[in-house]
This record gives structure tokens, sequence and C-alpha cells, in this order.
């Protein structure tokens, strides 16, 4: 807190002026003196030597006191303030501005009432506590900041109705653009006296994130207003959470007439453990053939899988929906998760070097057994359905029936190796719109590649389908092969369980003898999903328009290496990658809350609106693009809240376009310890006004603000000064 | 009559007489004890008779017991001349009507000479301030009265008073040891009058300082602003009397003790004569305290 005072009403400073007109009659005013013809003028002169320095001295303290009371006066009349600017003193109208943390650990209930809702009691007693012509702006805070209103500030009623109103969203909390807008919101404030409420839990995770700017946005606040903190929640209690984590099916491709195996990830991130919890997963909010699984008891910050089944029975985008129940904190208790449920994968397998008299020979062999792991008698209902063609048979109608396209060993074109069919203009051309259209490409490398020629057909020269340009063959020596290092894939890829065990210690077993340069250097879009332990990267992928192409560096036979021969590596590789490509239809569907919905309709004429998991409808307009061939696109920013959303023409009741799903922001519950006091004023860089929500707000806050005006010590001093003028004045002229 | 002589003041004065308490030398024979030894009626002592003495001052009692010639002697009574000496000077001029400074010391001083005359005693009347400035030679003859009332009732204040050497020289030129008079409001330099008046002391003369002061300048009662003129000069002092009172007080109380030791240890009667206390029970006052006295011894 500033050491400067503010004042209430500044103008009334200028008062102080007043001290000129004691100093001006001491020093400049003539008195009339009458007349006295006097004989004892020597007494008169002894007496006046031995008392002039005396009164001069005493005169002098008069007048210093009397300034000083005009002075204290004045300061009194501005009303002085503990902090510039700000004051909101007894019977001043204050400009408040209220910042609702709506994360979701506000939701986080203690057994009486939820956080969110003491936050709104609190806020209503603030309101009631206002003085008269008070202005109040409501905003809520999570990792945006949104401004409910009252459409009028000095609509005190409207402020209640909105308070009241104050939903709560999925995001994780972040309170710098709380901060921000409130100190925008301040600006519209008319009065001198301002205030900021800030009503939140005070959880870490909102306020460490981005602490410095935090820290400066509150320090400009602090010369504006009086920042009041109000903690909701009762930061004795600690909440029992289990989040859902995540959904996943790691046991294949989603397919029709089929149980698919969903592995629920829940995590403990409360302060306690959790026993008693029921898993529950259900198909496209099919309640009756829902799976439950019970957890007995999570340990503090467990995370545990839980696996259940999904029977999938048509083919489509189909909902899982996971739920947990019985904890505190019910933000991040369901999960929706959309998954494209297929009849069958078509796979079209090009090989580079086809041996049909022996086809163990061939380089799609291995290709081969990893896509269709099964007896060859059942090949024909697996839902996986492979063609493997030689390359000078690739046509590009092919493409046209294939959901994803292998590329093993194949000449870029028929002149790169004398004798060795290559790609025909027609296919590498639809195999350029293929992936565009969303479909997979999976390019291995071989000694038919001849990393000139293929970056002029399929790379920056050609088809931009590669991730990066090729670069001449890298050898590795004889007595010391290389080695892939797990450890550099990212944990948000696809290919991430290759970190652990034991995808981990199968694939580092793996020798490769020679890789396909690759020119990272050159900025193409792509991005390398594994590398090679001596960083030379091995795994690449770009997406490319709605599909993806993957590159792998080695051999897909063992001609560059053993790593096909290991089927521990390789097998999950290639079913990681396929069940990767495979979804790529649902993945703009599935968002996390916060996130933009983009949908792209065919109909540009009419406006659309987006359906909220409320029901609740916003209005988007109409699509735009749609030019230069470009898709028509919606795009709708308003995701705070979990659950599903739909598109829907103006005015249509049923929805038009397809079911996105919204996950909560798990940051929010990463960790859900609130912060304290003294690591709250840390951040802030001063010491707010702290206080807690509860039915003491209103007393305290009225306390505070009587606190934080000092008019009446102001006064209380005046006082004791005036009285010293008198009894000084009287001491002066009394005889002694 | 003249003016100054008021009938209520003389009367109690006249009552109460103004006897010499000391001897005096005079000229007459008077009511006063003289230094010379002669015959009268106050006996004294027994001297032998030697040749040449009148023999009708041989006491023939004194013969019949002891057969020896001896003569009675008889202190001399004589009259006194009282000197008169009155303060002139500007600082006599504050106050107004009765408690007018000069005023009241022309009324006690011409109290005084009738008092001397008239139990035919002689009186000399001097008016100065820093110079004898008006002078009437000794003189018992009741005319006299009214030549001084006269020279009193013409006198008007001049100049700065400066006594101590006036009172030297007073003092030598007077020899005939008599009654000093001193009539003032003393604003001088306080020693050197003193010295002056223990010259006269020295040279046999009885002293009486008659203290003329107006109460405004003992209590000093003033109020507001206030610019002070000096009576005895061009000089102006503005001040607020209220607030140096205190001080005011305290100077003029030790000027005032300073007075009194100094005329007491020279054997100086010493008579304050506030102006506003009537002069008739001021005079008769001390008068009273003058006649006890002399009973005493």
């Amino acid at each position: 807190m500033s050491l400067l005072p503010g004042f209430l009403a500044p103008g009334l400073l200028l008062g102080g002026l007043a001290v000129l007109v004691p100093l001006v009659l001491h020093f400049f005013y003539k008195a009339r003196y009458r007349k006295q013809p006097w004989a004892a003028m020597r007494f008169l002169k002894l007496s006046i030597e031995q008392t002039s320095r005396r009164l001069r001295f005493q005169e002098l303290i008069l007048l210093a006191l009397r300034c000083l009371a005009l002075l204290l006066l004045a300061f009194a009349l501005a009303r002085p303030t503990w902090n510039a600017i700000s004051g909101g003193g007894r019977g001043e109208s204050i400009d408040a501005v209220f910042v609702f943390d709506t994360s979701y650990s506000m939701g986080a209930s203690d057994g009486e009432m939820s956080r969110i809702d003491r936050a709104k009691i609190a806020a209503l007693a603030v309101i009631d506590n206002l003085p008269p012509n008070s202005t109040v702006q409501i905003l809520t805070c999570a990792d945006r900041t949104i401004h409910l209103g009252p459409l009028t500030p000095g609509n005190l009623d409207q402020a209640r109705q909105v308070v009241n109103a104050v939903q709560l969203t999925s995001l994780a909390g972040d309170i710098l653009p709380g901060l921000v807008e409130a100190d925008s919101a301040l600006d519209r404030g008319a009065g001198s006296n301002k205030e900021v409420y800030l009503f939140t839990d005070l959880q870490k995770t909102g306020w460490d994130r981005q602490s410095a700017a935090i820290r400066a946005k509150a320090a400009e606040l602090r010369q504006r207003c009086t920042l009041i903190v109000v903690r909701c929640g009762n930061p004795e209690k600690a909440i029992i959470n289990v989040a859902l984590v995540d959904l996943t099916y790691p046991g294949g491709i989603p397919h029709t007439k089929s149980r698919l195996p969903v592995t629920i990830l829940v995590k403990n991130t409360g302060k306690n453990p959790a026993k008693n919890l029921t898993v529950t997963l259900e198909v496209d909010g099919r309640s009756n053939e829902k799976e439950t699984a019970t957890i007995d008891e999570i340990a503090v910050g467990q995370t545990l899988p839980i696996t259940l089944t999904a029977k999938l029975e048509e083919a489509g985008a189909r909902l899982l929906t996971a739920h947990i129940q019985s904890d505190d904190l019910p933000g991040d208790n369901r999960l929706h998760r959309l998954i494209p449920v297929r009849d069958t994968i078509r796979v079209l397998v090009v090989d580079g070097t086809p041996d049909w008299r022996d086809p163990k020979q061939s380089g799609s062999h291995f290709v081969q057994n990893a896509l269709l792991p099964i007896p060859s008698d059942q090949q024909a209902d697996y839902h996986i359905q492979v063609t493997t063609v030689a390359a000078e048979d690739a046509g590009a109608g092919l493409l046209g029936v294939h959901d994803i396209c292998f590329l093993c060993n194949v000449p870029a074109t028929n002149t790169d190796r004398p004798g060795t069919p290559g790609l025909s203009p027609e296919f590498v051309s639809r195999l350029s719109a293929f992936v565009k259209e969303g479909g997979g490409l999976i390019v291995s490398a071989g000694e038919n590649i001849e990393p000139q020629s293929y970056n002029v057909t399929l790379g920056s020269r050609g088809a931009r389908l590669l991730p990066f340009d090729f670069d001449e063959p890298k050898t590795a020596p004889a007595d010391e092969p290389y080695k892939a290092a797990p450890d550099s894939v990212e944990s948000m890829s696809f290919l991430a369980r290759f970190r652990d065990e034991p995808f981990s210690t199968v694939t580092l077993d793996a020798d490769f003898t020679k890789v396909i340069g690759i020119k990272e250097a050159e900025r193409s879009g792509g991005r390398v999903l594994m590398r090679l332990a001596n960083q030379l990267p091995w795994i690449t992928t770009r997406l490319v328009g709605e599909g993806e192409v993957i590159v792998v560096g080695s051999s897909f036979d063992t001609s560059w290496g053993n790593w096909p021969a290991k089927a521990g590596s390789y097998l999950s590789f290639l079913q990681l990658t396929l069940s990767h490509l495979a979804s790529k239809a649902t993945r703009g569907f599935n968002r996390q809350a916060g996130e933009t919905l983009t949908w792209h309709p065919t109909e540009a004429s009419k406006g659309f609106e987006l359906i909220r998991p409320d029901q609740t409808r916003v209005k988007l307009g109409k699509a735009t693009g749609g030019e230069n061939g470009e898709k028509l696109s919606v795009n709708a920013p308003d995701t705070a809240q979990a659950g599903l959303y739909r598109f829907a023409l103006e005015g249509d009741d049923l929805p038009s376009g397809p079911v996105f799903t919204v996950a909560p922001d798990l940051r929010e519950t990463e960790n859900l310890d609130a912060l304290t006091d003294p690591e709250a004023e840390e951040i802030l860089g001063f010491k707010p006004v702290l206080m807690l929500a509860g039915p003491d707000t209103s007393r305290e806050l009225t306390t505070e603000r009587s606190r934080r005006e000092w008019t009446v010590w102001v006064l209380v001093l005046l006082f004791c000064v005036a009285v010293g003028e008198a009894f000084w004045a009287w001491f002066c002229g009394k005889s002694w | 009559m003249p003016t100054l002589l008021q009938p209520d003041i003389l009367a109690r004065a006249e009552a109460l007489g103004l006897m010499a308490r000391q001897v005096v030398e005079g000229l007459r024979v008077g009511d006063h004890k003289s230094p010379y030894r002669g015959f009268s009626v106050e006996f004294v002592q027994h001297r032998e008779y030697v040749p040449g003495d009148d023999t009708k001052h041989i006491d023939w009692k004194s013969y019949g017991r002891s057969d020896r010639y001896t003569i009675k002697q008889y202190e001399q009574e004589t009259n006194f001349i009282a000197h008169l000496l009155v303060d002139g000077s500007n600082s006599m001029r504050y106050g107004d009507g009765a408690t007018n400074k000069l005023e009241y010391a022309k009324l006690l001083t011409a109290s005084l000479a009738y008092m001397v005359i008239r139990q035919r005693d002689s009186a000399s009347l001097r008016i100065f301030d820093n110079k004898w400035r008006d002078e009437l030679p000794a003189s018992s003859q009741m005319g006299h009265i009214n030549t001084i009332c006269h020279k009193l009732e013409a006198a008007q204040p001049a100049d700065k008073s400066g006594m101590g050497p006036l009172l030297e020289k007073l003092a030598d030129r007077v020899t005939r040891r008599g009654l000093v008079f001193l009539i003032s409001d003393c604003f001088d330099d306080v020693q050197p009058m003193l010295k002056g008046l223990q010259h006269l002391r020295f040279r046999g003369h009885e002293v009486v300082l008659f203290h003329v002061m107006h109460q405004d300048e003992v209590e000093f009662p003033l109020d507001g602003n206030v610019r002070f003129l000096d009576l005895e000069g061009s000089e102006e002092l503005m001040a607020r009397p209220h607030l140096l009172r205190p001080s005011y007080l305290r100077v003029v109380q030790a000027f005032l003790k300073e007075l009194q030791r100094g005329c007491d240890a020279s054997r100086i009667d010493y008579v304050r004569m506030p102006t506003n206390r009537p002069l008739q029970a001021a005079l008769g006052e001390y008068l009273v305290r003058r006649l006890q006295y002399s009973k005493k011894r």
C-alpha cells in the first residue's frame, strides 16, 4: 500500500490556501495603536527588552498552530484515505467492479454450499452495503473475461439479478484477464471512489501461471482503486476430487459389431483419498446399455485406468460419455468423446519391391502381417481390409476406395530405379487430393527411394506431401547401428506410449543400419515424431488439408534394420498409426473448453446458431470463406461450458451440423491447492483487503471502509490543535 | 486663599503639626531642638559658675544644698527651615485632574509650606527638572505662603529630571541643618539621586522623600495596542500592554524596592504618595506616623 494518502474530495485541498490569511495578518497587517503619553518609559523599555524575544517566540508558535489548524481543516475536508484515488469511505458513492472467478474449481462444495454460491451471497451483501449512487459492473473470469452487465451500472437491482445469473465454466482459472478487464471497467466509472472485488477461491494454478503479469497489473490497479479479494470457500476443508483425465481406446480401431475396450483414466487430484466411486460409460447416451465400474479407493495423486467396453453397432461418429460420481467437485466428472466407428478400414499398400513368387520377400510383407494379425481364413471378415499392389499397378482410382495408403520403398517415378517401376504422375496427383480430403499416407524408406526425385515429386517442389525434403541416406557404422530414442516422442503425440514400458525397451532393441536423410532445417510444416539416439529424425509427420502424412525414415522390411522383426514395437507402431489416422474423421469434433469450434457447412446463404450444452442458442452469423476453392466455415469461440455443442441453421429447431464434444480444461484440477493470504500478498506485491465470503462479509466491509478513510483522525488532530492553540493563546496572555 | 491650600487638608495637617525629629539650626527661638545651649525651659545640665556668667542663672537652691555656685543650663529651642524641593520635570505631567502627579505634588508642597510657616518655621521652595528652575528663599512670614502658592501655581513641567547633581549642590550650599522635603516621581537614575539624598543627610538634614506615582505607573492596567509617547522625550514604543504587564510589574517593583532600601539605609523617610489616594489621608497618615515616632523618642 502506498504511503501517500489519497483524497475523496481533493479539490477542497485548495482550502489549505486559507493558511495565507494568518500569515498575511501576522507579517503585513498594521494594527491601529492608540496613543498613550507615558512617563515611566524606562520601565516599559526594560520590560519590552525582557519579554520581546519570548513574545515573538510565543507568537510564532501561535501562528504555526493557527496555520496547522487551517491546513488540517482543509485536509479533513478533502477526506483523506489510505491509498491514492481509491476510497470508498463511509457515505461516498462507489464505482464497484465485481470479478467472479468462474473456473470450475469454484463449483467445489464444502458440504454446505459451493464456492460460487458463497461468492454470490457475498456479492449480494456487498451490493446491499453500497452507499447511494454507487455503480456496479460484473465480470466473470476464467481464462477469459466476460462483461455480464448490468446495462446500467447504477441499476443495483439489475446487478443483483446478474449476480444470481453468474454461471461456472469448464475453463481453467487465470485471474489476469479479470484484472485487465477490471482495469478497463474502472474507466467507465465516473466517481473517484473505486473498488474492485475479486470473488475467488484463490486456487494456485490460476495465480501462478502468470504471476509476474498479475503483479504488474495489480500494481496498476492499486493506483486506481482498492482491491478487495474475497476468498470463497472454506480454506480449512480439503475437497475430495477425482478427475476424468482421458478416455482412450488403445485396443484398436473402433468398428461395428464389436465391443470396444475403452480406458478411462481417473486421477485423484484432491488432498484426501477418495472412496467408493462409480465410473460409468455410455454410448450415444444410451444409459440402459452403460457399463459401470466401482473404485473402492484411489489414493491422493494416483491415476487409475478403468477399462470398460463400449458396444458399437453403427458406423459413424459415436459419442462415448464417461461419468464419475461422489466427489466434491463436479466440473471434471463427465467426459465426452466422439469416436469414428467404421464397418471396415480400407488400406492400400503400394509395394516398391513386390515378390509375388515369394511374398515373404516383398517389401510389404511385414506391413501386411502387422495390419492383418489374424489367420488368413478370417481376413475376409476382418475390419481392416488390405489391398497390396505393385507400383505399376497403383492406379489413381484405387485411392478413391481406400482410407489409408502405404508407400513401401516405392520409387517416386519410373526413372528413379531403372527396371523398378515407380509411381505414375496420375497416382501422385490423386494422392495429393486423397490426403487433403482426409486420407492417411504412410511412407517408408528403402533402397528405391531417390531423395531428389521424391523431393521433386512428393516434396517441396512437388505435391508438398512430405513433412521434410529427403536427403541422402545415412548409413550407420557396421558395429554401431542406429538406435531409436523413444524418449524423444512428445507426450501429446499419438506415439506417446513408446515412452513407456514395454514399448520403450522393445523399440530400443531395434537396430537401424540405414535411414533416409531429412532436411530438417528447411521449414516445410512438418514435425518430428521420434528421433534416433543420434538425434537424426526418424519418424516425421505433416498435416495436409484434412489428412496427414507420416514418413518413416527406415524401411518397412529388414533391408535397413531389424525393426520390422520387433513385433512389439513395429506392430504397435502400425496399429497406433492406423488408429490415429482412422480417427482423424472425428478429431476436430473433440475439443477442450475454450477452444473454437469450426464447422464447414455447405449452406452459405443462411445464418447459423450454436446450441450450447444447456440448450441455449448463440447466433453465429453466416458462414464465411468459400472463395478460391476454400471451404465455408462457421466458427464458435464461445465454448466455456463442457458438454455437447451443435450447429443449427437460424430458426431451425433441429441441429443441422455435427456434434462437438467439449471437455473441461483439466489444468484447473491438476493442483487444487489454494493460496494462503501471505502467498496472495506476495504475488500481488502488496497487501490487499482480504476477507472471507461468509455471514461477516458485510460487517468486514463496513469496518474496512471506515478504516480506509481517516478523516475522523484528522478531525481529532484538528481538535487537539485547536485546543492547543486556545490554551497557548491563553497561556501567552496570562500573567505569570 | 490660594487654591492649593485646601482647608480639609490643612485642618488635619495643622492639628498634627510638623515637628523636627532631630536638631535643627534656626536663627530664632522656636519649638524645635537646637544644637546650641541656652536658657530656656528644657533643662540639660549643671555647671560650675565662673566669673563672667550672668548671676541670674545661678541655681540658688543648689547653692543652699551644696554651698557651691552652680549654673543651670537649658537646651536652646529654635525654629527650622524646611526646604521644599518639587520635581517639575515633564514626567510629572502624567495623570488627569486630581491624579495628575504635578498637581498632586503642588498640593502637597503647598500644604507642607502652610504647616511649616503656620508654626513659625521657615520654608523655602525650589522647583527643578535637571536644574533649579524656580527658587524662593526661606521665610517664616505668613505672607510667604501666598508667594509659595503663586509660584507653585505658575510652575509648568519641562525637561527631564536630573536630581542627583542638584541635590549634591544643594547639600553643599545649605549649611544649616533643616528639613528637606523632596517631592518627585523619582523617574531618574536611582543611584545618583540616592547619593544626593545621602549627601543631604550627611550634612545633618532630615530628609523626607515623597514619592508621587500614578496608579497606572504602578499597576499598568492598560490593554489593547498602545503607542506609548515618552513625556520626557520624543521616543515612541508600540506594545500590547497586557502581554508586557507581568514583566513591567517586576521592573517597577524592583525599582520601588531599590528606592525604599536606599532610603532606609540613609534613614531617609520614604513616603509613597499614590495620586489616586486623597492627599488628606496620605499626608495625615504620614504625619501621624511621624508624631508617633517623635513620642517614642
